[in-house]
């Protein structure tokens, strides 16, 4: 059980209902005087995102930025989506990132070994009777692309990194976000999975939030 | 010298044209058997159906038989699930007879008492039976020689039988079997007594290591197992059964299941009662045109069911309450001397509880089962490894007599011993009658780990006194699990044949001795599994014996070598018992001889470097064990990877089986023994919660895979000529131990409960 | 729904549910019964197919995936068994109950046809998915080396 888990240096599953955002401002970044605030938001459940608007309360554009990227974070650090970002050769399952089984590797192109390729068993959707997790181009995020043991602020200086990215642009990433397939397997991950809190288009929505509002990264300790 | 195959099948099916064809049908046959023509009414009974064996020539007993052409028709009566028989039985009757193997098939027999026992469990083909099938190869031979003796005019004495052929051995002149076979079919069948065996230099591929009879089918997808069989007309079923055994259907509504495309029909079957026996567990059938629809149908079913008596069954509740049981006296059932005195007055005393759970067998092959119930007959294509039971299962249940009922048994995809329990042909052969077609009921994976004969769960006590010096003076053991015979009877005791598994025979040098068989109710159907409850006797007593060597501060070999004590013949009155169960057979010719245990634990140990154990990040662990007449040692070699896991990196067995028939499949039995004990040891467990199993699938009943295997399996068997004894099962009982030994060596962990993932990350 | 597949060279039109597993249209349709049944969740590795030489768990993959691609089974691996995994796996009599064989070795072709040489842990690796209750799993990586011409150790 636990024995095959993953130590993980993420923390998941934040945004209980009330939570408070924190917004720390490190002393001496920026130069600017040392100082704190902390914004409430509307609160959500661990299966709710909150919309952009609900963060139009923050008056600092960057601060905002930020907010929505934390926000969007619970996404990505989300089981359904981090557990095929792995920094290892194995991708890891269930909410608790077990080891996948079988114990399948990364493979030179993230597309698992000849005769154990990811689709040797992963379809173009989700398997009726088989607990068998399907969307098309099952994949496994490039090393490059680990999320797992990101910070939020490491995650999103990646994110931002084309030559972290898969060479994309800001415009792409939000595109990639809101209506990629595989990503959106996330959503309607089939066989009493917990899907990624929210829905697509509401990532969607708030990491083109983000970029808008200046794709600005969270400060290191942040966390959502 | 295939597989029976749909080929075969379809042969069967039509064989009355093909043989009418080819001149070679008696009258009136059939699908009945084509029995030879004998000049005399011989004692032997002969099988009520044997396809594929030509209708003249020599039938000196239900396993031979030699044709006028020259061919050699061999019968494996035993069931073929990867340990090899299909490769070695026949060839032990070919070697008596002279036959040469490229002329001889091997076909399989189907399940009729004219065989003799055909249960093909407890290792027993080779052991019980290796005089009996000499015994049939040289009533042949001795026929065949006849008939060349008297057309030459000479002795017997003065021929021998040998490639395919009877020679003079004065003369050179030479008959073949075939030229022989027509006249020796009109022979009196001699009698046993006289028929002499020969010489073992003459069997010359006795030991040696024989080819794979079905390979080359195995590897082109032409090998035929239970689900293979196809029918004309034939509907497949897949079961929705009680979750809880001895459950029942409450209430269902199938409606969403007939609405399934290719759904036929859902047959409600009737819930089984205790005790179980072989009954199936009841439950809705869904009947459709294929597989596929059957699954989905099934998937759609409403159905509530009732629980039963078992309903409640907590196995960590049940597990607490056996170690309430074990710290309690029990029935005593070995006794030497005062135990409880012999503690008393003890200069030090080590204590250590042990635990295992429920295991399933989870063949590859999950049962399957194809009837067909027409004219008052039935005939069963079968995975099975006992096909006489399955008769007799199906005669029952259908309220027909045996002998209208023909089992056909194919290759086993795994057997384990889940699949000499025939609840699954009786499904078939229930469901066939009830939709008048041939019905294949097929298992799924769930099915196969949720509706098992489970291996028991175990706990037991030891307990040792050691004097001064550090010598054992004292052992006692309590032993608790839910018998075998819960599922016969209402046993709650195990009985001599599970005792005689590792403790009634389990030899001590060490003069006071008291073992307590303790009382276990079972809430599941409990079956046996590969070396049965030889698994728990020696995780336990291998495990203590090591933890004895580290309380006296003493090598773990050594140790072993003392407690087991000097070579000897070990009698029932030195081991403090009325009688020594033994397998079935006699001690005298099978002794509990601790020579041999002892050659096998210096031989493994040696091979092993034993002495150079200690090297940085490696360790090593020992178990020897007594089973099923054969003696086994094994030394398992376990590291840490990268993340800290332990790893098995290594191991080493040593068999003493007495005679071996078949060197090589005895390799590859005892390879495979040695990773089926690492899978119970490491990860192998069943949990049953409100009496349901959790475990439904290999993600949750984990079994080893390949980069968890040892790199290399070290396999060495002891040259002997001695009297055989088991192959399939005896490797696995000290793997386990041997393993967590290793562990507590590389770790100073002591495992004390099975599976070791429990407690240590592997 | 008419699906157009050809298996083992030979077209086929099967009037199929296109979820159909393709295990199930090959076993219960073609009656094709060298590709096994082991688990139905793509863990065990019996049922192990090529579609366009590719390996895939037929149990899990539903037919239309198939539609106009070549389907090889064990059955089609070679005419006559001379394959050099099959030959491998006879000579070193790999088997136990063969059950699993079929897919250990529809594994190892793919492995090899793209690896030709592969290292011990790269056949670990390709055929991590593949179980054997049996435990023949040493023989079977001496007998990929074997096929693939490499000395064992």
């Amino acid at each position: 059980m636990s024995l095959r888990s993953k130590a993980l240096g993420i923390v998941l599953g934040a945004g209980a209902a009330g939570v408070m955002l924190s917004l720390a401002f490190g002393a001496g970044c920026g130069g600017r005087a040392a100082h704190s605030t902390a914004t409430k938001l509307p609160p959500a459940d661990a299966q709710a995102l909150r919309a952009p608007q609900a963060f139009s309360s923050i008056g600092d554009k960057k601060e905002r930025s930020r907010a929505l990227f934390l926000e969007a974070s619970r996404v990505m650090f989300h089981p359904r989506c981090a557990n095929c970002h792995p920094a290892g050769d194995t991708p890891t399952q269930g909410d608790d990132f077990r080891v996948h089984d079988p114990p399948v590797a990364r493979g030179p192109a993230d597309q698992g070994v000849p005769g154990l390729e990811c689709t040797s068993c992963h379809q173009d959707r989700n398997v009726e009777l088989a607990r068998v997790p399907g969307a098309p181009q099952w994949h496994l995020a490039p090393k490059v692309m680990a999320w797992q043991g990101r910070t939020p602020r490491s995650l999103c200086e990646q994110l931002k990194d084309p030559a972290r990215n898969g060479g994309k642009s800001l415009a792409e990433i939000v595109e990639h976000s809101a209506h990629d397939a595989l990503v959106g397997w996330g959503w309607k991950p089939g066989d009493g999975r917990v899907p990624a809190p929210g829905t697509q288009a509401e990532y969607g929505a708030l990491m083109a939030a983000w970029v808008k509002d200046g794709a600005e990264c969270p400060r290191e300790e942040s966390q959502p | 010298m295939s597989a029976p195959n749909k080929q075969d099948v379809h042969i069967r099916l039509s064989r009355r044209s093909v043989l009418e064809g080819l001149g070679l049908v008696a009258a009136g046959l059939g699908l009945e058997v084509v029995l030879p023509s004998r000049a005399d009414a011989s004692p032997m009974p002969m099988p009520t159906s044997l396809p594929e064996i030509p209708a003249n020539g020599l039938r000196a007993n239900v396993f031979v038989h030699v044709a006028p052409d020259g061919r050699v028709t061999i019968v494996c009566h035993r069931s073929e699930m990867g340990q090899g028989v299909r490769s070695s039985l026949p060839v032990l009757i070919a070697d008596e007879l002279g036959a040469d193997m490229a002329h001889v098939k091997v076909v399989q027999g189907d399940g009729d008492a004219a065989y003799g026992d055909q249960n093909t469990d407890g290792s027993s083909s080779v052991r019980k039976i290796f005089d009996d099938l000499r015994y049939a190869g040289a009533t042949a031979r001795t026929m065949l020689v006849a008939v060349a003796a008297k057309r030459w005019k000479v002795s017997p004495a003065e021929c021998e039988a040998r490639d395919h052929a009877v020679f003079h051995k004065g003369t050179q002149r030479v008959l073949k079997f075939g030229e022989l076979a027509t006249d020796a079919a009109k022979l009196k069948v001699p009698e046993k007594q006289a028929v002499t065996l020969r010489p073992r230099s003459e069997l010359k591929h006795l030991g040696k290591e024989l080819p794979l009879l079905d390979g080359p089918d195995i590897v082109r997808g032409h090998a035929t197992f239970g689900a293979d069989i196809s029918l004309p007309f034939m509907v497949t079923a897949v079961i929705a059964r009680p979750p809880v055994a001895g459950g029942k259907v409450a209430r269902y509504d199938a409606t969403k299941t007939l609405a399934v495309p290719g759904v036929l029909k859902v047959v409600e079957l009737p819930a089984a009662t205790k005790p179980f026996l072989f009954q199936p567990l009841g439950g809705l059938a869904v009947v459709a045109e294929h597989t596929w629809a059957a699954m989905r149908g099934r998937a759609a079913l409403d159905v509530t069911w009732e629980g039963g008596d078992n309903a409640t069954y907590d196995s960590e509740a049940y597990r607490e309450q056996l170690l309430e049981v074990i710290g309690k006296p029990g029935k005593v059932v070995r006794n030497v001397g005062d135990a409880e005195a012999a503690l008393a007055k003890a200069a030090k005393r080590v204590q250590a509880t042990y635990n295992t759970p429920h295991l399933a067998h989870a063949p590859m092959e999950p049962p399957a089962a194809v009837a067909r119930v027409e004219h008052g007959t039935c005939e069963v294509w079968a995975t099975t490894q006992n096909p006489q039971a399955a008769r007799s299962e199906v005669a029952k249940a259908l309220g027909m007599d045996p002998s209208k009922v023909m089992i056909h048994v194919t290759l086993l995809g795994g057997g384990f011993g889940r699949k000499s329990k025939p609840d699954y042909v009786v499904e078939a052969a229930l469901l066939s009658k009830a939709v008048g077609k041939p019905v294949r009921v097929q298992w799924t994976r769930e099915d196969d780990v949720r509706h098992d004969y489970y291996h028991s769960t175990s706990a037991q006590r030891l307990e040792a006194g050691l004097d001064a010096s550090g010598k054992v003076v004292a052992w006692h053991q309590r032993i608790a699990f839910p018998p075998i015979g819960s599922t016969f009877s209402d046993a709650t005791f195990a009985g001599d044949g599970e005792m005689g598994q590792g403790i009634l025979d389990l030899p001590l040098a060490i003069p006071d001795i008291r073992m307590e068989n303790c009382e276990a109710r079972a809430h599941t159907r409990i079956g046996w599994l590969r070396s049965v409850a030889n698994i728990y006797h020696a995780f336990a007593v291998q495990s203590f014996i090591d933890e004895l060597a580290h309380a006296k501060g003493t090598d773990p070999r050594d140790t072993l070598l003392e407690v087991l004590g000097p070579s000897r013949i070990v009698t029932p009155k030195d081991l403090g018992v009325a009688k020594v169960p033994n397998y079935g057979q006699s001690l005298d010719e099978h002794p509990v001889d601790t020579t041999r245990l002892r050659r096998v634990i210096e031989r493994v140990t040696g091979l092993a470097r034993w002495d150079e154990r200690k090297q940085q990040g490696r360790a090593l662990g020992l178990a020897a064990h007594r089973s099923f007449l054969t003696y086994v040692a094994v030394v398992v070699s376990v590291v840490k990877d990268a993340n800290e896991h332990i790893r098995v990196d290594e191991a080493w067995i040593v068999a003493d089986a007495g005679t071996i028939v078949n060197m090589e499949r005895v390799r590859a039995q005892m390879e495979g023994a040695v990773v089926f004990g690492l899978s119970l040891g490491l990860y192998g467990q069943i949990t049953m919660k409100d009496g349901a199993t959790v475990e439904s699938n290999f993600r949750d009943y984990r079994l080893a895979r390949i980069a968890e295997t040892p790199r290399k399996i070290h396999v060495d068997i002891i040259p002997s000529d001695g009297r055989p004894g088991g192959i399939g099962e005896p490797g696995v009982p000290p793997v386990a131990p041997a393993l967590a030994n290793a562990v507590f060596a590389l770790t100073g962990t002591r495992v004390r409960e099975l599976p070791l993932v429990k407690t240590v990350k592997v | 729904m008419s699906i157009r597949l050809r298996v083992n060279g030979t077209q086929h039109d099967l009037d199929v549910d296109p979820e159909m597993p393709l295990l199930w249209a090959l076993r219960d349709l073609l009656t094709l019964t060298g590709t096994k049944y082991g688990c139905g969740q793509a863990l065990c590795g019996a049922c192990v197919v090529h579609i366009d030489g590719a390996a895939v768990r037929s149990c899990v993959t539903p037919v239309r995936r198939a539609e106009g691609r070549d389907v090889m089974t064990i059955e089609g691996l070679s005419p006559d068994g001379s394959h050099p995994l099959q030959k491998a796996w006879v000579e070193l009599a790999v088997p136990q109950c063969g059950f699993c064989q079929a897919g250990q070795i529809m594994t190892a072709a793919a492995l090899l046809a793209k690896k030709p040489k592969p290292t011990d842990a790269e056949i670990d690796q390709s055929l991590a998915g593949n179980l054997c209750r049996c435990g023949t799993y040493t023989r079977i990586r001496s007998a990929v080396k074997k096929a693939a011409g490499l000395p064992n150790e």
